[in-house]
């Protein structure tokens, strides 16, 4: 139960100010990401420019000479002043040049804000994609695992155990650059075209959903045998087979269960996804070591990247706690004493 | 012809013998209660004329049926079940636990589901609790609410596997006359229960089972007041005194 007594348990459960101040954050990150992903969209370039509107939308701007919508100058004049005040200032000038940093920091954010907005939309994308599929894969893995006798049980361990005992990074590249997969994704005629991004996401897709799915599969797994085994024996006795059993009676509860763990590994993959970089997806990170590359700056980089990450995150674990109170039913899951 | 028959049922868990040699038949509006002490296979039997426990030997008929001759099923929508603890369906209504079979296993559409459900629930008292989920419920709500579940699916047979043992002793009178009113519109019900106030006056046969065998069976008025057997007596004076 939340109440501003107890300690939250989970971003949602935040004190009214705290959480309001999290939502806020989340709602200009959110604002900004969107609109940026409109700005330079194909297709509503191709809607606005139908309507008369040709230049309302920049699809065809390159992501590097993307133009930033605040100006940098106010807060490098800043550091620059600040900067300046300390070289006259001797020992102390140190403290003015700390000072500096924020405003330099911001104007640099400015700056590579339009390229880390359009890595950040595919790091959305390829999570929310993963997450999704890896949840359709996940479930029926669990369930063979649980309730598949066995054979099928063992399987289902297997491909877990495969899956959650390598790393990531090799599996990716042995989808990427040891099978033909990316080829035949290439191959696709509208692949890389106008909207629909190259064959690299595609790879990471599958890849992110594969492992993705194995992990689910444990936190599910682990849900459904939570779940009282009466409940199914109830339903059997109405004469419900078992795989109806299953579906109308276990899943409903255990994937309530689920949800804790299910938004833990959901946090994972957005950071995990920053993998995807290594096989030449723009997302956030690749354009994280692009900018570091052409400007030196890699401290600020690496803190404004982990800054838009950090937004991901909160805004994810908020919207999951939403979705847990919204799918709550009285007397199941954790947020009441069973 | 009875509508229920077992005969010589046996069955063991790994070394560990529960039922030897069990055989009796019920008509049709009979209630049957079985008492005996812990541990004397009254719960496995019931779970074998269901099936949720396969028998290793012997034979049980349902309307001169051999019940391992038909789809399990097909057997658990003809007869119901009602547990110990209750055993709702957690994440849906006290209607909805109700439905649940009738959508699913009699195919009903869901408007018809839902008023035949209700009609059950009347029954039992429980119409206006229609909404509520099963942690809202009292005991005694939650196993009318399991007896209307079972009832609606409208079957020849229920089985009561100790009703009110889990039931604080002020909700089992409520339990108790739900029961009552079945076994006076003639619902055949085999039950497993140490209400003996209970099987004095519903039940028309009481069946003594120890050690995984029939010890004595007959008219309740008979076990009680004339045993043939010293254990029968000895067990149902000591659960008289209790309930």
């Amino acid at each position: 139960m939340s109440t501003d007594q107890t300690q939250p348990a989970a971003v949602g459960d935040l004190p009214g100010r705290r959480r309001l101040a999290v939502v806020t954050v989340g709602v200009v990150f959110w604002t900004w990401l969107s609109l940026r992903w409109a700005y330079h969209n194909t297709i509503l370039d191709a809607v606005a420019t139908a309507l008369g509107f040709p230049d309302l939308i920049r699809s065809e701007t390159a992501v590097l000479a993307r133009e930033p919508w605040l100006p940098t100058a106010p807060f490098a004049n800043a550091a620059e002043t600040l900067t300046a005040v300390g070289a006259d200032l001797g020992p102390l000038g140190l403290l003015a040049e700390w000072l500096a940093w924020p405003f330099e920091l911001t104007a640099f954010a400015i700056e590579g804000g339009p390229a880390m907005a359009a890595g950040a939309f595919i790091t959305v994308y390829l999570t929310l994609a993963s997450m999704v599929l890896g949840l359709a894969i996940a479930v029926p893995l669990s369930v063979a695992r649980v309730y598949g006798g066995r054979i099928v049980g063992t399987v289902s361990l297997a491909y877990t155990e495969l899956i959650r005992g390598t790393p990531l990074l090799a599996q990716l590249f042995l989808l990427y650059y040891g099978l033909p997969l990316a080829a035949e994704i290439e191959g696709v005629g509208f692949v890389g075209e106008g909207a629909v991004p190259r064959a690299a996401v595609f790879v990471a897709i599958v890849g992110f959903t594969i492992n993705s799915s194995a992990y689910q599969a444990e936190y599910i797994r682990g849900a459904l045998q939570s779940v009282d085994s009466g409940q199914l024996v109830a339903a059997r006795s109405i004469g419900l087979s078992k795989a109806a059993g299953i579906r109308h009676v276990v899943l409903p509860q255990g994937l309530r269960y689920a949800i804790p763990g299910w938004t833990n590994e959901f946090v994972y993959l957005i950071k995990y996804s920053s993998l995807a970089a290594f096989i030449t997806v723009p997302e956030l990170f690749r354009q994280a070591r692009i900018i570091a590359a052409d400007s030196f700056r890699v401290t600020d980089t690496y803190v404004v990247v982990a800054v838009l990450y950090l937004a991901l995150v909160l805004t994810t674990a908020l919207a999951m706690d939403r979705l847990e109170a919204a799918v709550a039913i009285p007397g199941l899951g954790p947020a009441d004493e069973r | 012809m009875s509508l229920l028959r077992l005969e010589d049922v046996e069955k063991s868990y790994g070394h560990e013998e529960v039922l030897h040699g069990v055989g009796f038949e019920m008509d049709t509006q009979d209630v049957e209660v079985i008492v005996g002490p812990s541990g004397s296979g009254k719960s496995t039997l019931l779970r074998c004329v269901n099936r949720l426990t396969e028998i290793d030997g012997g034979s049980i008929f349902l309307d001169g049926e051999d019940i391992h001759a038909m789809d399990e099923n097909d057997l658990r929508r003809r007869v119901g079940m009602v547990f110990q603890d209750f055993n709702l369906f957690a994440h849906r209504t006290a209607v909805g636990n109700v439905t649940l079979g009738l959508t699913e296993v009699l195919d009903l559409p869901s408007a018809e589901a839902y008023d035949r459900a209700m009609e059950y629930l009347d029954r039992v008292g429980l119409a206006e609790q229609a909404d509520s989920y099963p942690a809202e419920l009292s005991g005694g709500q939650k196993q009318r609410v399991g007896i209307a579940r079972s009832l609606a699916m409208d079957p020849e047979l229920i089985l009561f596997d100790e009703p009110t043992s889990a039931l604080d002793p002020e909700l089992i009178g409520e339990v108790l006359g739900v029961m009552n009113d079945l076994a006076d519109e003639g619902m055949t019900m085999l039950c497993v229960t140490h209400e003996m106030g209970f099987a004095r006056s519903a039940a028309t046969t009481l069946t003594f089972l120890d050690d995984g065998q029939i010890v004595e069976r007959g008219p309740p008025e008979q076990l009680f007041d004339d045993p043939e057997h010293d254990r029968t007596r000895e067990f149902l004076g000591d659960l008289t005194e209790i309930h």
